[in-house]
């Protein structure tokens, strides 16, 4: 396996500039970059791919704690936005209708209803608990099934095991 | 469906669906314009994350010289009125300030940075979820082709935003929205075109329970009337053997009429629905062929099958019993609850008043097996979607020798289902036996309750006949409270397959015709683009401001990276799309205008992985042109280079292709492709990578072929071996959306630091590797 350090052998600096955007630097080149997760559900606080504006890698990060303290941060707070996703903490009420199934739920971020088509099931991922997924394309997360109260945890037991 | 309805479909579905506002609240429009000196609101958008990624609400517009972000300050107090109002900080800046906008997508957030000069502090930053990208996304659009140098038209602000809020829901669910009761008249109104036949069904029908009705009471007649007289010796014993002997004859009759009127309701119905249900599925699939590709690209195939198929043959059966079935079984009910309160009110009440609670007690047990049932579908999806991924990948299963890891992986889900299917039949298998023992109980209730009366010890006397005929009629109860109690789920899944249906005859075609459509007699074939922008979901532009005019007979070769927008400039030219702004223009006429069959017809397309339909060759090959002779299709298949192998098959144009052609070689395929083409001789060719995945020797027939049918006619063709497009008088590389550059060969050879160039080295290099 190739062991990524980041800012040893390949001297990356990442900061945020003042007009928001995440820039990473490395052997004298720098560019505006964004984060993408590699696996944002297995392994979210490792492996980012930063991406320049023609979506292209300027750099993997392997191992976020290997950066200097100023880009470690500088990364941290690019990722929370990037990985940002809307935390189900309770389940008010789950109604099939033709083609869509609307869910009403709590989340930590507030209150919000959404639809998800009959066939799409919510799945689960690899850092524990299922996600939903909804026509929109919002995920919602449910990281505890058996963390939320029973009225929630009936009406999710249809949809996980 | 016109736009006024749509819009109104839209903000229904926001309404209905979601937790945001239908448009932009008044008082937030009169904020912004109120900072923009009056001038109004063009575009706009809800932003509803705030800094800390929580659910809120902010609001991104766009005017005319404007942008701005309005948030929500502090709630305020509002004089004279009971409740808080909240009030807006509006934060504008001048359109000609911005000079980027970057989009950061994320997971389920993105976030819209207004950037100024380099290095200075953006000029406004929003975040947003996914459900708000597209309303977004049109300001963006018109912020980068203004930064571009170029305009778009102003459309209703209001439209704008619920039409992208809505569209994803209304993707998943045309008809949302949609009132059962409203689905279910519509569909009955399929009857009505066959309303003799709806009469006698139900004339039958309405028979068949009177009838039913009968044998009890003349059984309780007989005994108290004519068998007790006899045996107490009160009738003589021939004026009873005659009066049965007609009450026996009676009976006769009841069940010759009873069963000659199920014969004709059984038929009438059945053939009925039979009726409707061939109504809808011609219906349905004339209107699919009406519809355009952007409706298939959202549909599941098995969807709409399943729709021709499986739903309109559930129509059928709820329009040939169910609704017979429901309504007899409720005047049944009703019929016989008055004949047993009529013959002896006190065992009527023991009998009548438990009913309701058995139909509710049905009710309830359909609606708690439903999360079994969806659970159980859910673990059965886990089992078909194992056998469709491996199936079809067998060939990959078996080179990395997986068989027992995808035996092992089917195994587990196949029990999983198993405990899942039986989970619901512990349930069911529970719950009738335990509802046919109270009903059961119910009859035990009324002998508790006759016996005494019977033997003369009750209050009230009871004659046998009058309990025999009783006994008789609560035996008839059980069918209709089964009936009863599943109707709400017999309406409801027919109105489900109702709304399934109904929402692709609904479904409007992207790409109609204008009032009075422009027919090209004869088309010339010139072909231009003027500033096209097009983007197949309303969020990622795909082309982005092409523009070139290509002339009569010229051939043109397509190249550049995947995702390029290569493809989509063919979808643009054949008008399977309609552009998102700008034109595409056919002899100067906008390919709006035309008459889309007539122009339809003047289009040939030869595609990589060619599809033929199930039929013999000689269908295949005049698939465009029906009427073609023998003598025609040889030629053409001659200048396909197809004539040749075509006549070594056993059964040479009567062949049968099999599905999909699956019969033939792929350059088999392409060569009768290509024949279908030739014959169509269309004066646009579309050649989409018609030449990859064959050898080499097929290729150079292929080659051959194409040249053949090239010749005099204007070609787009799409290829990634740049070798294959040697005729090609000019080539256009698109990258990104864009032309990027455009040329001869020789002139973008000449290019330093082209994309052709590039990709020409880069070609050339592999063949002298390889």
């Amino acid at each position: 396996m190739v062991k990524l350090k980041p800012d040893a052998e390949l001297e990356l600096v990442l900061e945020q500039r003042t007009d928001g955007q995440l820039w990473a630097r490395r052997n004298g080149a720098e560019k505006p970059v964004r984060v993408h997760r590699c696996f944002p559900w297995s392994e979210p606080g490792r492996y980012v791919s930063l991406r320049d504006d023609d979506d292209e890698e300027f750099a993997l990060v392997g191992e976020p704690e290997e950066l200097g303290a100023e880009s470690r941060r500088a990364l941290e707070a690019a990722l929370a936005e990037a990985g940002f996703v809307l935390e189900v903490t309770r389940i008010a009420d789950v109604d099939e209708e033709v083609e869509i199934r609307t869910w009403k739920v709590e989340t930590r971020q507030g209150a919000r209803s959404f639809q998800t088509r009959l066939d799409d099931w919510p799945t689960e991922v690899p850092g524990g608990g299922v996600v939903i997924r909804d026509v929109a394309g919002d995920l919602y997360h449910v990281a505890d099934p058996e963390a939320m109260d029973e009225k929630s945890r009936r009406w999710l037991w249809a949809f996980v095991d | 469906m016109n736009e006024t309805t749509q819009n109104t479909i839209d903000r229904r579905i926001i309404e209905r669906y979601t937790d945001q506002p239908v448009r932009m609240p008044a008082e937030v429009r009169a904020a912004i314009e109120g900072a923009w000196g009056g001038r109004p609101v063009q575009l706009y958008a809800l932003t509803d994350l705030d800094a800390g990624m929580r659910l809120g609400e902010a609001w991104l517009a766009l005017g005319e010289r404007d942008v701005a972000i309005a948030r929500p300050d502090a709630p305020k107090d509002t004089s004279g009125d009971a409740g808080t109002d909240t009030a807006w900080r509006v934060h504008t800046l001048a359109r000609a300030d911005v000079r980027a906008v970057r989009e950061t997508p994320g997971l389920s957030g993105s976030t819209l940075t207004l950037l100024g000069e380099p290095d200075e502090p953006a000029l406004g930053v929003v975040r947003y979820t996914h459900r708000q990208r597209r309303a977004v996304e049109n300001i963006r659009f018109v912020l980068e082709q203004e930064l571009e140098g170029r305009s778009v038209p102003t459309t209703d602000a209001d439209d704008e935003y619920a039409a992208s809020v809505a569209a994803p829901i209304r993707e998943a669910q045309a008809l949302v929205a949609g009132r059962e009761s409203a689905v279910l008249w519509r569909l009955l109104g399929y009857l009505g075109r066959y309303r003799r036949q709806v009469a006698i069904g139900f004339v039958a029908a309405t028979l068949i329970t009177a009838v039913s009705l009968v044998p009890p009471y003349l059984a309780g007649y007989l005994i108290d009337s004519v068998v007790r007289p006899v045996q107490d010796g009160t009738m003589a014993a021939e004026d009873g053997a005659w009066i049965a002997w007609i009450a026996v004859t009676a009976m006769a009759l009841v069940y010759l009429v009873r069963q000659a009127s199920a014969l004709v309701r059984l038929r009438y119905m059945a053939i009925l629905g039979e009726w409707v249900a061939r109504d809808l599925r011609t219906e349905l699939y004339e209107h699919l062929q009406r519809l355009s590709l952007s409706f298939y690209s959202r549909k599941k195939t098995g969807s709409l099958i399943t729709r021709v198929s499986s739903d309109t043959d559930r129509l059928w059966d709820f329009l040939a019993f169910g609704v017979v079935d429901v309504s007899l079984s409720a005047i049944m009910l009703l019929g016989l609850s008055a004949v047993l309160l009529t013959l002896d009110w006190r065992l009527g009440l023991v009998m009548v008043v438990p009913v309701p609670l058995f139909c509710w007690a049905i009710w309830r047990h359909g609606e708690h097996m439903n999360r079994f049932f969806i659970r159980a579908w859910r673990k059965w999806s886990r089992v078909t979607d194992v056998l469709s991924d491996t199936i079809p990948g067998m060939r990959v299963v078996k080179a990395f020798n997986q068989e027992e890891r995808e035996t092992g992986r089917f195994v587990e889900r196949n029990v999983d289902v198993t405990d899942e299917f039986n989970r619901i039949h512990r349930s069911w298998t529970t719950f009738w036996p335990a509802l046919m023992l109270a009903v059961h109980g119910t009859t035990v209730g009324v002998w508790a309750f006759a016996m005494p009366r019977l033997l003369g010890t009750g209050d009230a006397a009871l004659s046998a006949g009058t309990f025999v005929s009783f006994l008789l009629y609560t035996t008839m109860f059980i069918g209709p409270i089964e009936i009863i109690g599943q109707m709400a789920r017999t309406v409801q899944r027919a109105t489900t397959s109702a709304h399934r249906v109904f929402e692709v005859l609904d479904t409007e075609p992207d790409v109609v015709d204008a009032a009075e459509p422009v027919k090209l007699e004869p088309v010339r074939g010139r072909v231009t683009f003027e500033d096209v922008s097009f983007g197949y979901d309303g969020v990622r532009q795909v082309l982005k401001g092409v523009s070139f005019d290509v002339a009569p007979g010229e051939m043109i070769g397509l190249v550049g990276p995947s995702g390029g927008g290569k493809t989509t400039v063919t979808n643009l030219i054949a008008r399977f799309y309609d552009v998102t702004a700008g034109r595409v223009l056919v002899d100067g006429v906008d390919v709006r205008t035309l008459d889309t069959g007539h122009y339809r017809r003047q289009i040939g397309i030869v595609l990589q992985d060619p599809y033929l339909f199930h039929g013999s060759v000689m269908d295949n090959i005049r698939y465009g042109h029906p009427e073609a002779s023998p003598e025609q299709v040889i030629q053409a298949a001659g200048a396909a280079n197809a004539h040749d192998f075509i006549v070594k098959l056993p059964q040479g144009y009567d062949t049968i292709v099999g599905e999909r052609g699956q019969n033939l070689s792929g350059g088999e395929r392409q060569r009768v492709s290509i024949a279908r083409a030739i014959l169509h001789d269309p004066r646009i060719l579309i050649l989409d990578e018609a030449t990859s995945a064959v050898d080499t020797e097929t290729e150079r027939k292929i080659q051959e072929a194409m040249d053949r049918l090239v010749a005099g006619r204007t070609t787009f063709a799409i290829a990634h071996r740049l070798s294959t497009l040697h005729r090609a008088s000019r080539l256009f590389v698109m990258k990104d959306g864009r032309l990027a550059e455009s040329g001869t060969h020789e002139e973008l050879l000449a290019r330093p630091d082209g994309i052709y160039g590039k990709l020409h080295g880069l070609q050339l290099e592999l063949q002298t590797g390889a």
